[in-house]
């Protein structure tokens, strides 16, 4: 292997081509027509134009990619996550093709790709998982049939689902038509199949998942967990490793279960186990249950390479040229704690609507134990084509405490102009003492936002803020047209500069 | 130079001397009240600023200026405008137009020209960025005119429904 394709954009493409860069292997980038000034398009060797800007006429077109493998002579193709990463027909046409997809074999990601048939294979390994259906519901009556035996409350979820879509909650059995057949046209809509099934619901339980890796010598090892609970409308804002409830002895169970399944379907390169963790108040006992299977690298990796001191990438490079992992699992070991922001252009004032726009100014923190992965600049325009996420920011201290009082620090220092961010909507959540004391499940930040805003704001003396945005202004030429957009809403005065510069 | 900023609903004057945009040692009046501070410019748009013995890092955004992580909006005033009160239109009375906050696509109309419609009552959902955001009518009224239909693409501030 010595050519890398990464089919993918922003942060995560960036954060592969470094590993490549690292490894000396020659890195091909792939862009869209309105991404041809993006970061990771400048730190690639090569780059390639995929299409127009909708992500349908470029970073999933798989035929488009393989041509540019083929043209630039890549041996492998690294899909980052999200685009093209779980697509067993793309891992197949790479097989097909001669060349290295990285990642699962397309039969694992079958086997595993669908909620219904990952939940049949857990079954197989043994496996803890939430009661309920196995297979696809084919009709209201079967439903009906199945939360009656199950007992509400229950959830319906799409089998090809995934970030909150087709997903239902219903608390009793006169609930269930309607959102039946909301779940199913969700589902048809977002994933193009119906197909539901129903779970037990698990009464604020934690979202935790289990990093496995595998390699093609039948090795596989777990390198522990991370804490995904905070998380609005399904989709994860802050992820931390370890987690503050899980011991060793947890631990253990869930990682050789998450080995046991991957192994049981031939998995290859990194992986990820999501499981409910639930405590039951009257024994205090915790219990798992499988809930999905991610095949693929996650948007929250970094939280593990830091507690684990092992680059993901670069063993995920290394499992895809052969080599043996090179690791036992007793050898692992964790040590401190990590915790990741996702940094996103939204409005957390404004019901968190997307922001995308001109960066018109990028202050980053730093200092010890910051990492950010970082895919835009000051002077990036954030299309409005796909995720809404910007950066992720990584802070590691030896305790759980002190993680988060160094990005309390580090988000103090960030400074992104021209568009929204949701910095300090993150400000809030790490200064909420339920946070702090790790009192989280996965129903947590919606009960954060329904309640007032306490996030303790330091005094600051007017005069201070006067004089600051008096010489601030002063400072730079504003013309008069300028001193007039500062009155208007900033949509107005985002809608004049689009306008005006395009 | 005489500077009228409007900051959280207050108004304030900042009077600095003529050689403040290039920093130094500045005497300065805020509403009258001479301060003495020490202005360094590290880049454009940035100020540290030493008040007393305390440093404060200033970054420009826009309509705003962060200080310590906390953002502080503030409007420049013009006394000599002949600018009506700020928010003119903005009352309850009269037409009110919901307008698109972002770029992206209709995806529904929920109201009917005709509709009466409640304060906070979803009208449009547009898509942008993967996320489906639901407008909501800024007051009770009667829908009066809608300028989109479903998979319009609209700009940033384009006038979708008006509500009398």
């Amino acid at each position: 292997m010595k050519k890398v394709l990464v089919a993918n954009r922003g942060e995560i493409a960036l954060r592969v081509i470094r590993a490549c860069r690292e490894m000396g292997l020659a890195t091909v980038a792939v862009y869209s027509d309105v991404d041809r000034a993006a970061l990771h398009v400048s730190h690639a060797d090569e780059a390639y134009r995929l299409g127009p800007g909708p992500a349908t006429e470029s970073y999933l077109r798989g035929d488009l990619i393989l041509d540019v493998a083929r043209r630039s002579g890549a041996d492998a193709i690294h899909p980052g996550y999200g685009f093209l990463s779980e697509n067993a027909d793309f891992a197949e046409s790479c097989a097909t093709a001669g060349i290295m997809f990285i990642g699962p074999p397309a039969s694992a990601m079958r086997a595993l790709g669908s909620k219904t048939k990952a939940r049949q294979a857990a079954d197989r390994a043994q496996m803890p998982r939430v009661p309920g259906s196995v297979t696809g519901l084919p009709s209201v009556e079967e439903a009906m049939r199945v939360a009656g035996e199950i007992g509400y409350p229950v959830m319906l979820k799409a089998a090809a689902g995934g970030g909150g879509k087709g997903m239902r909650a219903v608390a009793s059995p006169a609930d269930l038509p309607a959102a039946f057949t909301a779940a199913s046209s969700e589902a048809e809509r977002s994933f193009g199949s119906g197909e539901v099934y129903l779970e037990k619901l698990i009464v604020e339980p934690r979202h935790i998942e289990i990093q496995v890796m595998a390699d093609t010598h039948g090795n596989c090892i777990y390198l522990g967990e991370r804490e995904c609970s905070v998380q609005r409308r399904h989709q994860k804002v802050i992820e931390e490793a370890p987690s503050a409830v899980v011991g060793d002895d947890l631990r253990r169970r869930m990682g050789e279960a998450a080995v046991r399944l991957a192994l049981s379907c031939g998995y290859v390169n990194a992986g990820t186990v999501e499981f409910l963790v639930s405590r039951d108040r009257a024994t205090d006992e915790q219990s798992f249950y499988f809930l999905e299977m991610n095949t693929r690298l996650q948007v929250e990796h970094p939280v593990t390479e830091m507690i684990t001191g092992i680059d993901l990438v670069r063993m995920q490079l290394r499992v895809a040229m052969g080599e043996p992992l090179g690791i036992r699992q007793q050898e692992i070991q964790l040590r401190g704690h990590a915790v990741e922001c996702r940094i996103y252009a939204e409005d957390p004032g404004n019901n968190f609507f997307p922001s995308p726009g001109l960066i018109t100014r990028l202050v980053q923190p730093g200092g010890p134990g910051i990492r950010e992965d970082c895919g835009v600049y000051a002077g990036w325009t954030v299309p409005l084509e796909y995720d809404p996420m910007l950066s992720k920011l990584v802070a590691y201290a030896e305790t759980r405490e002190q993680a988060i009082d160094k990005m309390l620090r580090a988000l103090d220092e960030y400074v992104v102009g021209g568009i929204k961010t949701n910095i300090s909507f993150f400000r809030r959540i790490l200064s909420d003492p339920d946070f702090r004391a790790a009192n989280i499940h996965t129903g947590y930040l919606e009960r954060l936002l329904a309640g007032e805003d306490t996030t303790p704001v330091k005094e600051l003396s007017e005069d201070v803020v006067a004089l600051a945005a008096a010489l601030l202004s002063g400072s730079i030429k504003t013309r008069s047209t300028d001193a007039i957009a500062a009155t208007e809403s900033r949509w107005a005065a985002a809608g004049r500069r689009e306008g005006v510069g395009a | 130079m005489t500077v009228w900023l409007d900051i959280d609903g207050k108004q304030r004057r900042v009077e600095l001397p003529a050689e403040a945009a290039a920093g130094g040692v500045l005497n300065c009046l805020v509403d009258g009240k001479p301060i003495t501070v020490d202005a360094r410019f590290p880049e454009r748009g940035v100020l540290s600023l030493l008040v007393e013995g305390r440093q404060y890092r200033a970054v420009l955004d826009g309509d705003a200026v962060v200080i310590a992580g906390q953002r502080y909006e503030f409007s420049i005033e013009d006394p000599r405008s002949l600018r009506g009160g700020r928010g003119a239109g903005d009352g309850a009375a009269g037409p009110r137009t919901v307008k698109a906050p972002m770029p992206g696509r209709v995806v529904r109309v929920l109201a009917s020209v005709g509709d009466e419609v409640a304060e906070h009552q979803g009208v449009v959902v547009i898509e942008a960025m993967k996320m489906q955001n639901e407008l909501k009518s800024p007051k009770a009224g009667r829908v009066v005119k809608i300028a989109v239909a479903v998979d319009d693409t609209v700009g940033s501030g384009d006038a979708l429904v008006v509500i009398e």
